[in-house]
Order: structure tokens, then C-alpha cells, then sequence
């Protein structure tokens, strides 16, 4: 039942939207209201986790939730109603035409359905092919305005994440026939708990080889370097909306992927294999996005680059041990809500100045007051200052790397955070004051559009003063699952 | 008879990768089209010999829905994106001819070395063919790093995906038929998207060379 909640939803909104021709803006709104469904099934399946089940459905469980499942439902309904209900095709004012309108609302629900699937399937193939079709849905959503730059982002995209993904495939394809060399071959033996249950007795080697390949492919969807070129291009060129469901969500479902596997190679081997490697790649990218925000003059781009930051910390905090992987998710969802904000805030800044350039968006808090302080806080949240949650998760993630004892580790990201730190409150200082262009109109468009916004920055201040105990029992069943 | 099962599979094996091959050195991207449909047919052969040694119905019909989609479908496919561009050559490849065959038999060493811990776990009469398979995998990833058309790019990506399907008949005798057909879904779809970006790329550059497609730096 809350499978359906989860699924049908989107799948009729975008069947709505393809549907009626021509488009017209009250299809719009009915897709809007589908997309606040999942967010009711979203919280009906948190509440029911709580209560101690495990849903599953269909022949062969064909479809499962457990508690990591349902933060992650959690996250992906929370950000697909907010682009739903401030993305392209709600008014007649915003800049996009009829039939760009009807795309948005078809492949976006497509994409958010994918997700859903993503997410909640129990067979391990299902999932790689569901994430393979969130590729392949976001990617024609990206040249909504076709442009030279947003065609060769979306090209880049469909060919560097298919290409990731069939890599994750070969490493599917390597656990799968190292379970039918032990198990003999059976429906269920790509279902994630009978992968889990005979995950002691695997081979060793093949599975490592496996989980290599796992984690390059999946690790090139959640933009860990250095596979991540493709995502500043991808996030800075799409439609603001799309920008916040990619950086908001696609990643996490990229790490949730990453994290079954981990889960499976662990049980067969300890968790010192996935460790190292999990730590080389999110250095790596923490280093990357760091220096890359540095020189950044477009504030898409930068906002792109701050996504691989912190997915670096959420992989990072993956090899932390249990509290380090309370940590990180913790992390990932206050990534969620912030990103996701400020994508769709940085549309509001694009649509008023025509440019994703800092250097030509001065003066924002003469232009548009409000947007500019909401566009402040959310800065203030991803480089990492109280009273944000983004504070309390990376100071809980730095105190599970000391007591994990890597106090080396720590103190190189330390000095990591505080360059992505300094770069972008320098880049906000040059968003926020100075002379705006003279032809520039002041004022706030659409301003019902900050509500959910303000939602945002709210959940964003009450998850930095206190953890509330729901969500405390669910990010401890999390760890129960992920680090047992 | 196990032994010449072991024979036509590892011979199959080794006529997809010089399919794989002839992208390397022919410089017309027509004939890689042809190239991707003949090692189509190919595996599907290794398919049906499989089938028939294990007498397995499923295979068959797995077979047949490969042979239709990756044979005949997706091939016309693009030569519907080739028509338009004429004759598309590769004229400067990143890596030239020579050196690209040279890497490719490291490629193929390489794809032995990794893959001896799979040989020495299977049991199956196939196993002999695991290690070209990886083989493939590892010689498209350098097509699509190392050539500059959109379209051989693509033609790399169907040759790892037919890697990958090679892999899993040789390793397991294929994959649980859902994911199978899931895998089908999105690769067809997958292929429709790339056809619609390469005609926005031709549309918007009046070339498909993707070495125009350096603006986004920094």
C-alpha cells in the first residue's frame, strides 16, 4: 500500500502531463499536488520503520523497505515536491514555453519515480537498472533551453553516467556470479538480504573486484573524483529545478547504492577494504572541490562543487564506524534540504540578472532583499557555520574520525573544509554588495515561491539546535543496518 | 562434448573482440555500425550455443529478444543518426591507430591478470572466455576515452554493454530474466536519448566532433 503511495504518483502525474495537449498550467498544478503523496507516504513508511517492521511487497519481495530505505524516500519526496511546486510550468510569467512546460512536468516526475524505485527495489539488478533510468530521464530535462553549453553539459552527462553505470553493472554482474558459484542459481539470488545472508562465505577476490567496479560506476553518479567532471556542468547548465532534484537527491541515491554494497562486501570481508578505498576517493574529491571553489566566477558552478564537497564527507564519514556513519547521514539529509534551497534560490538569482556569473550578480540584497537572506543562510549552512544543521553533522563526523583515532585524516580535513570555508563566504560577500546593474529591477517576483524556501532554512536551523527523537530512531536504525 | 562447448564459446569470445578491433583501425564510422551489429550476432550465437549445451529455454528466449534489439533495433537506430552527417570520419583520433592496438593487447593481458581469480573459482565449460570478455569491456572504455565523434562514442558504450552481457553468459549463463529485460529497457531508451542529444549537439554546432565541446571549463 505505501508502495503504491510511494510509485503511482509520479508515474500519473507524468502520464497526465504527456496526456493532455497542449499543456496547459492546471495539469501543472494537478502535478504538484501528486508530488506531495509520496512526501504523506514518505512519513506514513518513517513511522511504521519506527515501529520496529520491514515492508516488503510483491512476489519474491520484489520490493523492500528498511530503515535506510525510508531516509532516503524521506529525502527524495521532500525535494521532488519542492521542484514540483517551484519548477517550470506553475505560471504564465516564468520564461519557458508550452511544450518545454510539459517536458519539465513529464520527465521530472519520470525522474522522481526512478528514484522511488531506486531506493525501494530489493533486487540488487532492479536498483542498478532504476538508477540507470535516472539518467537517462534527467538527462533530456538538462537542454530544456537548448544552448550550446546546456547541450554539451547534457552530453557529457548521459555519456560519462552511462558509461559509470555500466561499470556498476560489471560489478553486479561479478557478485552475482560469485553467489551462483556458491549457491547454484536461484530468482532470488540478486535480492540484497539473501546476498547479505551468504555474504560470509563469498569469494573473497572476485568480491573485491566487484565492489571496485561497484564503486567507481555508482561513485561516478554520486560525484566522487575523479569521476565527478561531469556534475559542475550538469548542475550549473539545467533548469534550476532539475539542478536542486540532481544535487539534492540523484547523489544520495548514488551513495545509498554504494552503501548496500558496502554493506555485503563488509559482511564478507571486514570493513578495512572498503574503508580505504571509500577514504582515497572522498580525499580526493574533498581536495577537488575545495581548490575548484577557489578561482570559481559562476555561482552554479560553485554551489556544484560545494555537492562534491560534501558528498566527500558523507563517503568519508562511511568509513568512520557507526557514529561516523550516523554522521553522515545526517549529513546527507541537511544536504538535501540545503542544496536542493539553493539551486532553486540561485534560479531566482539567474532569472533576475540573465547571468550565472558572480562577478555580474553584485548588489543581491538591493535587488531582492529576502531572496538575498535566504541565499546568505543557505551559504552560511554549506560552509559549515552554527546554528545550521550542516554545523552539527560535520562536527559529529569530525568527533567519529577522532575517536576512530584518524586524527591525520581529520586534520587534513580540517584544513580542506576551512579553504571551501573561506572561498565561499568570500564568493556570498561578492553576490551581496556592490552595485547592481542599473537596468536591474528591484523586488521580490513571485513571492509565495519563498514559503517553501523558508520552510527550508527552517528545518535547516531546528535540525542545528536539536535532533529530533524521530529522526534519531531512524538514523539509528540506519546504523543498526549499515555497521551491525 | 564439454570440450567443444568450451571451444565455440571461447571462439565466439574471440571473434567479438576483433569486432571490438575494428573500430581501432578503420576510419569510416559507418562501418563501426557494422561492426556493432556483426558482434551482436556473434554473442548471440554464443547465446544460443549455450542454450542448447544446457538445454535452457529462458536463454533462448533471451537470445532472441538480443538479437532483435541489439542486431536489428538499435543498428538501424543509428544509422538513422548517421544519415544525415554523411560520411563521419574518425580523422584525428586522441590516439593514433598503432599505438591504439598496442594498448589494446595490454588491455586484453591485463583483463587475464585481473580475471584469474574468476577462471579459478567457475566451474563452468565457459570460463575459458571470462577473461575476454573483460577484454571487451576494458577496449571500449578506451574507444569512448580515446576517439573525438559522438557516434563512436556511442557505438563504445554498446560494445561495453555487450561486453558486460558476454560476461554474464560466459560467468553465470546470464542474469535473472527481470533484470535482463529491465537491462533491454534501458539500454533501447538509453540509445533514443543519445540519438536526441546528438541531433541537438549537430543542431547547435553543426558538428558533431566533440572536441568543440570545451567551453564548459574551469
Amino acid at each position: 500500500m505505501i508502495f503504491a503511495v510511494l510509485l503511482l504518483p509520479p508515474l500519473l502525474a507524468a502520464a497526465l502531463a504527456a496526456l493532455v495537449k497542449p499543456y496547459r498550467l492546471v495539469v501543472g498544478w494537478g502535478t504538484a499536488l501528486l508530488a506531495l503523496a509520496p512526501l504523506a507516504g514518505g512519513v506514513a513508511l518513517c513511522a511504521r520503520i519506527l515501529n520496529g517492521e520491514v515492508l516488503t511487497w510483491g512476489s519474491g519481495e520484489f520490493l523492500r523497505a528498511d530503515g535506510l530505505s525510508a531516509l532516503l524516500v524521506l529525502c527524495i519526496a521532500f525535494v521532488a515536491a519542492l521542484a514540483a511546486w517551484l519548477g517550470p510550468g506553475l505560471t504564465a510569467a516564468d520564461a519557458y514555453s508550452a511544450g518545454e512546460r510539459r517536458g519539465y512536468r513529464v520527465y521530472s516526475n519520470l525522474f522522481a519515480f526512478t528514484m522511488f524505485l531506486a531506493v525501494t527495489a530489493h533486487n540488487v539488478g532492479v536498483m542498478w537498472v532504476a538508477v540507470e533510468a535516472t539518467t537517462i530521464t534527467s538527462a533530456l530535462l538538462i537542454p530544456l533551453h537548448v544552448t550550446k553549453p546546456s547541450v554539451e553539459a547534457s552530453w557529457k552527462y548521459i555519456l560519462i553516467c552511462s558509461v559509470g553505470i555500466a561499470l556498476a553493472f560489471v560489478g553486479t554482474v561479478l557478485a552475482y556470479f560469485d553467489f551462483v558459484n556458491l549457491a547454484g542459481e536461484q530468482p532470488a539470488a540478486l535480492n540484497w538480504t539473501a546476498l547479505l545472508a551468504s555474504a560470509p562465505s563469498l569469494h573473497r577476490e572476485v568480491l573485491q573486484l566487484a565492489f571496485v567496479f561497484l564503486l567507481i560506476g555508482y561513485g561516478t553518479k554520486a560525484g566522487l573524483a575523479p569521476m565527478h567532471t561531469w556534475l559542475p556542468d550538469a548542475h550549473s547548465e539545467s533548469p534550476s529545478a532539475l539542478s536542486a532534484m540532481m544535487s539534492g537527491v540523484l547523489l544520495a541515491v548514488a551513495i545509498y547504492a554504494i552503501i548496500r554494497w558496502k554493506i555485503v562486501v563488509d559482511a564478507a570481508m571486514g570493513p578495512a577494504f572498503s574503508h580505504r578505498l571509500l577514504v582515497a576517493l572522498s580525499l580526493l574529491s574533498l581536495a577537488i572541490a575545495a581548490f575548484s571553489l577557489i578561482g570559481q566566477r559562476n555561482y552554479k558552478r560553485m554551489l556544484a562543487y560545494s555537492s562534491i564537497e560534501h558528498t566527500g564527507l558523507t563517503c568519508l564519514g562511511l568509513a568512520l564506524g557507526p557514529l561516523g556513519v550516523f554522521a553522515a547521514m545526517l549529513h546527507m539529509i541537511n544536504h538535501t534540504v540545503t542544496k536542493s534551497m539553493m539551486f532553486l534560490l540561485a534560479g531566482r538569482v539567474q532569472q533576475r540578472y540573465q547571468s550565472t556569473e558572480i562577478a555580474e550578480a553584485p548588489g543581491l540584497i538591493r535587488i531582492m532583499p529576502v531572496t538575498a537572506g535566504l541565499f546568505a543562510a543557505g551559504m552560511f549552512a554549506i560552509a559549515g557555520l552554527p546554528p545550521f544543521g550542516l554545523f552539527i553533522s560535520e562536527f559529529a563526523l569530525m568527533r567519529a574520525g577522532f575517536a576512530a583515532g584518524q586524527t591525520g585524516l581529520m586534520a587534513l580535513v580540517l584544513v580542506l573544509l576551512a579553504v571551501a570555508f573561506i572561498a565561499l563566504l568570500r564568493n556570498l560577500n561578492r553576490m551581496l554588495y556592490g552595485m547592481p546593474p542599473a537596468a536591474t529591477r528591484t523586488g521580490e517576483n513571485e513571492p509565495w515561491a519563498l514559503a517553501p524556501l523558508g520552510l527550508c532554512v527552517f528545518i535547516l536551523l531546528v535540525l542545528g539546535v536539536v535532533l529530533p527523537s524521530p529522526l534519531n530512531g531512524l538514523l539509528n536504525r540506519v546504523v543498526e543496518i549499515v555497521s551491525p | 562434448m564439454d570440450v567443444l562447448f568450451s571451444q565455440l564459446v571461447v571462439l565466439g569470445s574471440s571473434l567479438t573482440l576483433i569486432c571490438a578491433l575494428m573500430l581501432l583501425w578503420h576510419r569510416h564510422v559507418y562501418a563501426y555500425t557494422t561492426a556493432f551489429a556483426w558482434q551482436s550476432v556473434v554473442l548471440t550465437g554464443i547465446m544460443a550455443v549455450v542454450a542448447y549445451f544446457e538445454r535452457d529455454a529462458e536463454m533462448y528466449f533471451v537470445a532472441a529478444l538480443f538479437l532483435l534489439l541489439k542486431g536489428w533495433v538499435i543498428p538501424r537506430l543509428l544509422r538513422r543518426i548517421e544519415q544525415p552527417l554523411g560520411d563521419e570520419q574518425e580523422l584525428r583520433p586522441y590516439v593514433n591507430t598503432a599505438t591504439s592496438l598496442l594498448v589494446c593487447a595490454l588491455l586484453v593481458l591485463f583483463a587475464y591478470a585481473v580475471s584469474r581469480p574468476l577462471v579459478a573459482l567457475s566451474r563452468l565449460p565457459t570460463r575459458a572466455g571470462m577473461p575476454l570478455a573483460l577484454g571487451l569491456i576494458f577496449i571500449s572504455l578506451f574507444v569512448i576515452a580515446s576517439r573525438k565523434k559522438a557516434l563512436t562514442q556511442v557505438i563504445g558504450f554498446l560494445m561495453l554493454e555487450n561486453g558486460i552481457a558476454l560476461l554474464a553468459v560466459l560467468g553465470t549463463y546470464g542474469i535473472p530474466l527481470v533484470v535482463e529485460l529491465g537491462v533491454f529497457l534501458d539500454l533501447l531508451l538509453g540509445v533514443i536519448v543519445m540519438q536526441l542529444v546528438i541531433y541537438h549537439i549537430r543542431d547547435t554546432f553543426e558538428s558533431i566532433d566533440v572536441e568543440q565541446l570545451g567551453r564548459l571549463r574551469h
